[in-house]
């Protein structure tokens, strides 16, 4: 992997090289004040030293509604591909695992076909972070599960190509690059352990914290919204006037109370069952992914959740109560 | 540029051929499958379920009530609890409808072959279990004896009644039906009244052999499966047809994980076994 130096000063000229590989888009602030991703139209729109965006970027991958199908006169058929090529500029390296386990979802056998023709179109472009006290991922500088990879040193970002495409890119951006001298990496101040994966028996425990946490939820499901590896989803369809329609999918949330019914009862009733379904999910898999867990440490749930339910406080309980 | 992989998303098309009314609110489709579906569909296991499309309504998930038929025709035994079975209810003979599928695993039929089969069917659970008894019949040599117990709420909600006691006449299969409670006044003699459990309690069987499939309401299998295990039946031989929503049938859409496994692509026939550390599989 070759590495070259880009000067910080020379960021906005990288940019436009940027956007001969696609659409443009990158973490802003929206009026509200929100961080977002989205279409970067001009370089002040950048917040590249952002920490984390409320949605993550699966939102490009599996929008919130999507048409799965149409159907006119009794036959479905499949949508157009219409999203254009989109350069997806400066993702942390835990959206980018969020991605890279997403990939491992919906890639695999009976590949979905709208994810797949929206990840080819979509090129990644990663960057080294400096978490804060919500982060818990393992490598905050890792160039892993991206096209390209910036990290941060003084001054400057280092660029490296990991793809072909990235490869692509430094091509085209070369004459931005200087590589005559080559400054250290600045070392992140990382708080974080990772999330190993939790024994499944741990959903069933009789430890305390579960009900505390069940007490205190309110099933407003925001921990699953912003949590860049959940995509759990529904399928809803809708009849128009005129004899056609449409089938869509959606962003379905497990802390719903509806989310684990069938006809005539109910295998999730309670907040309690539902914490713990999100647990065996996220840190425990589901079938073909058991004993891979999800959780890519980014802190969104940890951020957003009202009444700041934090699964960790779990873990170091269990990991307590495991050796004496 | 179209990046697009064949999409298992798109039903095939499948007309509807005719309704046949059981009970006020159960009816027994039989449907056509066309083009590759009928490929696909030739590969049908007992106990595995299809995704039937209703243009404008939705799709649901139903576990065929036998086998294809030789012209590829499909019957489904559906009542009408949801909006999409409702709409299904309301279709008229040529309607459009879409189908995906077979989903699931199905019965393990080579293992359970030269073994007893013992089926123990709760209200609509006869629809899945009739599909294996179908197969059962048609390879009649090939297992031991076969055991129908039926429970169902009330006489005139038993479904395929004639049927079973025409397939049981003809002694290829012994039949206990058994109802929740009969009207004082219907006079029927030929139906126990009492639960499932109670069938099986005066029931002498060579249970070590036996396999036995089960499907139902949940509570039917919380009971059934403590009492067959007692007589003196394998964990690993006690076969679950479980219910939940599958909404994808391809293991992503999460509505049907049990445990840390997922009912559309794992199951949905499970080994009373492989359920008991899940506390709310049943």
């Amino acid at each position: 992997m070759e590495k070259s130096f880009l000067e910080a000063t020379q960021l906005s000229s990288f940019l436009e090289k940027l956007r001969l590989f696609g659409e443009l888009h990158g973490p802003t602030v929206t009026d509200a004040g929100v961080a977002t991703f989205a279409p970067i139209a001009a370089p002040s729109q950048l917040r590249i030293n952002y920490r984390r965006t409320q949605i993550p970027p699966k939102k490009y991958l599996l929008p919130f509604r999507e048409q799965l199908l149409s159907y006119r006169d009794g036959r479905y058929a499949e949508p157009a591909e219409t999203q254009p090529p989109i350069v997806l500029f400066a993702l942390h390296p835990c959206d980018l695992a969020g991605i890279a386990y997403l990939d491992l979802v919906f890639l695999g056998d009976n590949t979905d076909p709208g994810y797949a023709a929206r990840r080819a179109r979509l090129t990644l472009v990663g960057i080294s972070c400096e978490p804060d006290d919500f982060c818990f991922c393992s490598a905050p500088d890792s160039a892993a599960n991206c096209d390209a990879f910036l990290t941060a040193v003084k001054s400057g970002y280092l660029f490296s190509a990991v793809t072909a495409r990235g490869e692509a890119i430094a091509a085209a951006a070369a004459d931005l690059f200087s590589t005559t001298e080559v400054p250290q990496p600045v070392a992140a101040q990382h708080p974080g352990t990772g999330v190993a994966p939790q024994g499944p028996e741990l959903r069933f425990s009789d430890n305390p914290l579960w009900q505390k946490f069940a007490d205190t939820c309110v099933s407003c499901g925001a921990c699953s919204v912003c949590c860049p590896t959940c995509y759990c989803f529904d399928v809803r369809e809708y009849p128009a006037l005129d004899g056609g329609g449409v089938r869509i999918r959606e962003w379905d949330n497990c802390f719903f109370a509806t989310h684990g019914e069938v006809a005539g009862a109910n295998f999730r009733p309670t907040r309690l069952d539902r914490l713990r379904y999100r647990f065996l999910h996220k840190y425990c898999g589901f079938t073909p992914l058991q004993g891979i867990t999800s959780c890519v440490g980014c802190g969104r749930c940890k951020a957003v959740c009202p009444v700041g339910i934090d699964l960790r406080e779990l873990f170091s309980a269990a990991r307590g109560e495991m050796s004496p | 540029m179209n990046e697009r992989v064949k999409d298992m998303h798109l039903p095939f098309t499948a007309r509807l051929i005719e309704r046949h009314e059981l009970t006020e609110d159960t009816s027994l489709f039989r449907i056509a499958p066309e083009g590759a579906a009928l490929s696909q569909l030739s590969r049908f296991v007992p106990g595995q379920f299809v995704q039937i499309s209703v243009p404008g309504a939705g799709e649901v998930p139903i576990s065929p009530a036998d086998l294809p038929g030789e012209d590829g025709t499909l019957e489904l035994c559906v009542r009408r609890v949801g909006h999409v079975t409702e709409l299904l209810h309301q279709q008229l003979p040529a309607a459009p409808l879409g189908i995906r599928g077979p989903f699931g695993n199905g019965f393990p039929l080579e293992e359970m072959t030269g073994h007893p089969v013992l089926l123990l069917a709760g209200g609509l659970g006869i629809a899945p279990l009739r599909s294996l008894l179908m197969h059962l019949l048609r390879h009649r040599e090939r297992f031991g004896e076969i055991t129908l117990m039926y429970g169902a709420r009330q006489p005139k909600l038993m479904l395929f009644r004639e049927e079973m006691a025409a397939l049981a006449a003809r002694g290829e299969m012994r039949l206990y039906l058994t109802v929740d409670f009969a009207p004082e006044t219907n006079g029927i003699q030929s139906c126990a009244v009492g639960l499932l459990p109670d069938l099986l309690k005066g029931f002498r069987f060579d249970a070590p052999a036996t396999y036995a499939a089960v499907c139902g309401p949940p509570p039917l299998y919380r009971c059934l499966i403590a009492d067959l295990e007692q007589a003196g039946v394998a964990p690993g031989r006690i076969m679950l047809s479980l219910e939940r929503r599958m909404r994808c049938g391809v293991g992503r859409c999460c509505h049907c994980a049990i445990g840390q496994k997922l009912c559309c692509v794992d199951g949905p026939v499970f080994r009373a076994g492989e359920l008991k550390d899940i506390p709310e599989a049943l």
